[in-house]
Formats: structure tokens, sequence, C-alpha cells
């Protein structure tokens, strides 16, 4: 929900229940005013009646049946208290064909030592004609609010919030890519000057971290390749040396390790520079032929291996990608196939303009296959894979949005890269 | 034949002026950008080998300058990055090579080997190991004479051992040599067998001595007095 929208709403929520309080409010101050009106009217009639007596007309046999003023004039038989009663009643109303709640008032004086009682009633204003008329003044506030609020709703969102709306946009387009931070624009409101300031601080500060992040793991992975070359040098020349098999055995196992370590800083450097999106031209890379002359140069090693490939290639697929990614993700994807395979086992490769599929034979997992996809994650024993390769696949895969998903089914594990979006 | 190293670390420097002393090239080195700039400025040498990253500036600037005053020399790049920026650049600027580290001594031999003979043009290509001959430029191998029909991968393994004599090359590094970093994956090199096999057989029936020797649980040895 849009702040406007949230903010208005709770306006009007806030504006409903303050006015349903007025019109209580309302109600009982405007009864009680007409009320009030009623009895100063009725007193006054009382009191000139007891006037009207004292001047000594006779008032007591003429009661009066004019219905304007139901006025009704006992004379009692003794003195009485002067007083006066108020009391609610219901009065038969004749043309109207229903009780009619009334005010009745009654008064007791001494005229000339004798007492009196004079009775004087009349029509109440009803509530319920005040209630509709506070609702419906409520309801004119109600609806003069409600179209306030929207109209002022949009132009606070489209005037006030403007700088906000920008900052965001500013922060929607920001990549650490560009190494650029967001710059702070001044602007009339505090609020969204401090916000302005924070981004500008907080991007510059993603930006500083993220170079030296990515210098950092470069500069790691470069360094260590000198060392290892030493390290690579010093077996060597140790193997050109009058050395016993034992100890050539030594040698070679330290070798294969440098190599692996080795491998293991350059996969690292790459997926570093793929998350960093360093690789983002694309081009139109042929598919088809970059498979069809790999499954060529790695001719030998599958004969070697016993293994058989069956690949059903469409001509000419190609794919928006940075050509040394694409080399990459195929490069990876297959070399999976061959080393997880079994003897005498089979690789299928299917490709089309919508997906690549790769299925190869091999042990089943032992681990889940959500795992497959993560760093260092190694399904088997093997000391040299470094388990990366998965990983990489994963980081391009996203990189380009394809979906990719694997299946182990009948003793075939299958990669699927699906190119659409 | 007369190298010059530019390499600023000490070890490495040391590793290379080791394997290469011994097969009898005259190795002198150079530590820093000025060092590497006097000398080449100065002498002349044969093959020229560049460290990229070198104190007091870049070893592409001292490829651009030797290129200038010594265009003959053989140049072979040796870097830390895996830069394909440095490789093109530098191969734009006249490089005959490029290696990166961490390489293999015999890699590294063998492609020194290959720089060389390419500078040479009196019929320097052909390299004689005792009865076998190898033309580099033709490609063709004899044995006293008689030709040997090889594979390319088969010729690859006589130039590289003949590059190699007498070191011990372990399985890794010759398969690295002949197919590159494939093999990086694969557990098994027996594949190698095959070729070496192969290789021997078709040299012996041709009338050569065996030269390639099996060095147990290692790789194999390409022995020559």
């Amino acid at each position: 929900m849009k702040l406007i929208t949230k903010f208005v709403l709770i306006y009007l929520t806030v504006t409903i229940i303050v006015l349903g309080i007025a019109g209580f409010v309302s109600y009982h101050i405007i009864k009680g005013e007409l009320d009030n009106e009623l009895k100063w009217r009725f007193l006054d009639r009382i009191e000139r009646v007891t006037y009207l007596l004292e001047q000594g007309e006779n008032l007591e046999s003429t009661v009066q049946d004019d219905d304007d003023t139901n006025l009704k004039i006992v004379a009692l038989p003794n003195r009485v208290e002067p007083d006066v009663e108020i009391r609610d009643t219901l009065v038969w109303h004749d043309r109207l064909q229903q009780r009619e709640p009334n005010l009745k008032m009654v008064a007791y004086r001494n005229v000339d030592g004798s007492g009196y009682r004079i009775t004087t009633y009349g029509a109440l204003v009803e509530s319920d004609d005040i209630t509709e008329a506070v609702i419906q003044i409520l309801l004119w506030i109600l609806g003069l609010q409600v179209i306030g609020a929207v109209g002022v709703g949009f132009i606070v969102s489209n005037r006030l919030f403007k700088p906000f709306r920008k900052t965001l946009k500013q922060i929607k387009n920001f990549t650490l890519k560009d190494k650029k931070p967001i710059t702070a624009e001044e602007t009339s409101v505090s609020e969204f000057d401090d916000l302005n300031k924070f981004v500008e601080e907080m991007t510059s500060k993603a930006v500083s971290d993220y170079k030296n992040l990515k210098e950092f793991a470069e500069n790691a992975s470069h360094e260590l390749q000198t060392p290892l070359s030493i390290i690579k040098g010093k077996l060597e020349l140790l193997t050109q040396t009058d050395l016993s098999t034992e100890q050539y055995k030594f040698v070679e196992d330290s070798q294969r390790s440098v190599k692996k370590l080795s491998r293991l800083s350059e996969s690292l450097a790459l997926l570093t520079k793929i998350e960093n999106h360093e690789f983002t031209e694309t081009k139109e890379v042929n598919l088809s032929e970059l498979i069809t002359e790999s499954i060529q140069s790695f001719d030998e090693f599958i004969a070697l291996n016993g293994l058989t490939v069956e690949a059903e290639v469409e001509d000419d697929v190609t794919v928006q990608m940075h050509p040394v990614l694409a080399d990459i993700l195929w490069t990876n994807l297959f070399q999976n196939a061959i080393k997880h395979n079994v003897k005498e086992g089979s690789i299928d490769i299917s490709l089309n303009s919508q997906r690549l599929r790769i299925s190869n034979t091999g042990d089943p997992l032992s681990s889940t296959p959500e795992e497959l996809f993560q760093r260092f994650k190694k399904d088997s024993v093997d000391s040299n894979s470094i388990g990366l390769g998965l990983a990489i696949i994963k980081r391009i895969v996203d990189q380009y949005h394809y979906t990719i998903s694997y299946t182990h089914k009948d003793g075939w594990h299958t990669i699927n890269i699906d190119f659409q979006h | 034949m007369k190298l010059l190293i530019i390499e600023d670390n000490e070890d490495l420097l040391q590793n290379i002026q080791t394997y290469l002393k011994r097969e009898g090239y005259i190795c002198e080195s150079a530590k820093s950008y000025s060092a590497a700039f006097d000398k080449v400025m100065s002498y002349t040498y044969d093959v020229v080998l560049i460290d990229i990253m070198i104190p007091g500036g870049s070893g592409l600037q001292v490829l651009r300058e030797l290129k200038s005053v010594n265009p003959e020399t053989g140049t072979i790049i040796i870097s830390a990055k895996n830069a394909l920026d440095d490789k093109v650049e530098g191969l734009e600027l006249g490089a005959d090579d490029y290696i990166t580290k961490p390489f293999q001594l015999p890699e590294l031999h063998a492609r020194i080997k290959a720089v060389n003979r390419r500078q040479q043009r009196d019929g320097k290509e052909i390299i004689n190991v005792n009865e076998i001959s190898i033309n580099t430029k033709t490609m063709e191998v004899t044995v006293d004479g008689n030709p040997v029909n090889l594979t390319p991968k088969e010729y690859e393994l006589l130039l590289y051992f003949s590059s190699n004599k007498n070191h011990v090359l372990s399985k890794q590094t010759i398969a690295e040599h002949l197919w590159g970093d494939y093999v990086d994956h694969l557990e098994n090199l027996d594949f190698l067998y095959q070729h070496i096999k192969n290789l021997r057989k078709k040299l012996e029936n041709a009338g050569a001595d065996d030269y390639i020797e099996s060095v147990y649980g290692i790789g194999y040895k390409f022995k020559v007095h």
C-alpha cells in the first residue's frame, strides 16, 4: 500500500471517530438547548397566568382547550408551597395518530390566599429529528474531508515526495559495478536531506568496500600464484636430483597438491569476478559450434575413459553471453559429466534454442541435489575435485537469468539449463 | 644460448636459473625495471623472459623498448595475472609467447626452445638427437634418414622430450604440455602411456635406440648420452 493511501486512510479513520464523538456531543447540546428553550417558554406562560390570576381574572373555569397552549388551571382548596415540576410525558397526537414525547410543566402558585395548579405541556422536538440533522451535517463534513484528504494526498505525493521518489530511483539504478556513489541533492525538506545524505554515505562506503574486496580477492589470487610457482619449480628441480622411487612419489603428490591449490585460487578469483559482474559484455555466442568443437577436443579422454557420447545438437543455436563465460559454463558442465561418470558410461547432450541438457551415467548422489550447487559441496570423495565447478556454473546461469535444474533418474544425472527467463 | 630473465622474485628466479643453467644456457637476470632496461639496451640476448609486474615499471614497457632496439630477440612474457588484456597487449607488442604462473619448468624450457627456433633462420630448424632428427619446420622426423610417420601428438611428445633431455618428466607435466588444462580434471593419465608406447615403437621400428625410459611411478625420462 502506498504511503499516501495509508496516510489518507488513517486520516479518514480518525476523522470518522472524531465526527462520531462530535455528533454525540452535538446531539446532546442541541437537545439541551431546545429543551431549555421550551422550559423558559412554559415558565414565561405560567408567570403570565399567575399575573392574570393576581389581577383577579377568573381563569379557573375557562380551562383553555386551545390545543396550542394546552393550559389547565385548577384551584386547590388549600394554600400550597410554590413549586415547579417538570416531567416528560407521552401525549396522544391526533394528527399523527401516535403518542409523541411531550414536556409537561406543573406549577403550584398562591394567588390571594388560595392555591392553584397550573399545568401546561407541549411537544418536544423529536430526538430522531435532531439525530437526522446532526448526521446530515456530519456527512457533509465527512464528504468534504474525503475530497480534501484525497486532493491534498495527491498534491503531497506528487509535489512533496518528488525528491524522495528521485532518491528511490537513484537507489534502484545503483550498481556497485559503476563504482559511482549516489550524490545527495539539496531539498527543502530536512528529512529528505537526511535520507539523501545517508544514502550518499552508505553508497560511497559500499563502493569503497567493494573496491577493497575486489582488489583483495584479485590480489590474493595473484599473489598466491608466485609462491606456488616457486614451490612448483623447487619440486621440479628436486625431481631432477637422484631420488628414490618413494621420494619421487612424495614429490609427485606435493606437485599435485600445489596444482590443486593453484586451480582453487584461480577458480575462486573467477567466481569473485563473476559475482562482481565483471563479465557484463555480451556477444552472440554460437553454442552449437562451441559444443561440437569441444566434444572433438575431448575426444581422446572420452575414448580413453571408455565413454560414449550422444550429442543431439541443433545447428546455430546462439545465446547472448560473454564468450569467456559461455566457454567456462560449457567446459565445466562437460568436464563434470566426464569426471563423475562410471567406466563404460555414457554422456547424453541435447541442445536446442530453448535449452541445453546434459546427462551422464554415474553413481547416485549421497547428498541432496540442492546442496550440489553450493561452494565446496562435493559428493564424491574424489580428492582431485575442488568443488567449485557447479558453483561457477550456477553463478553464470544466475547472471543470465537462466534456470538450471538437476534430476537423477535410473542412474542418469541430468542437468538442464533453460534459456527462457 | 644467452638468456635474460627479468623477474623480481628471488626464489622464482633461482628456480628458472638452476633449471636452465643445467641445460647449458648462459643466464643473466634483472630484478627491476631499471636493471632490465640497462641490460636490454646494452647487450643482445637470444631469448628474454619478462615478468610483467616488476618494481619500478612494467614488464610490458621493457618489452616495448626491447622491440624498438632489438626486434629479433625472442620474448616470453611471464605473468601471475591470468588476465586476457595483458596477454593480448603483450602479444600485440610482439612477444613471442605468454606463460602464466605457476608454470612447469620443463614447459618453460620447451617454450624457450620453440621461440628460439623461430628466431633462427639458418637451417637450425633441424634438431638432432643422435640418429633422430626433427625438422620443426616441416614437422618431419627421420631416423638415419628414414622417415618416421608420427601423429601430431607423438611429434609434440618427441619434441618435448628432446627439449628436456635427461630430465625426469612426470606424467602430469607431459599431459599438461600436450593437452593443456583439459587434463586438470582427469585422475587417470594412463592414456599417456598409449602415446608413449606408440612413439617408442615407431622410433624403434625405424632403427632408433630406445631413449624413453620409464621412471616407475613418476613418469618418463628421455635419456641421451
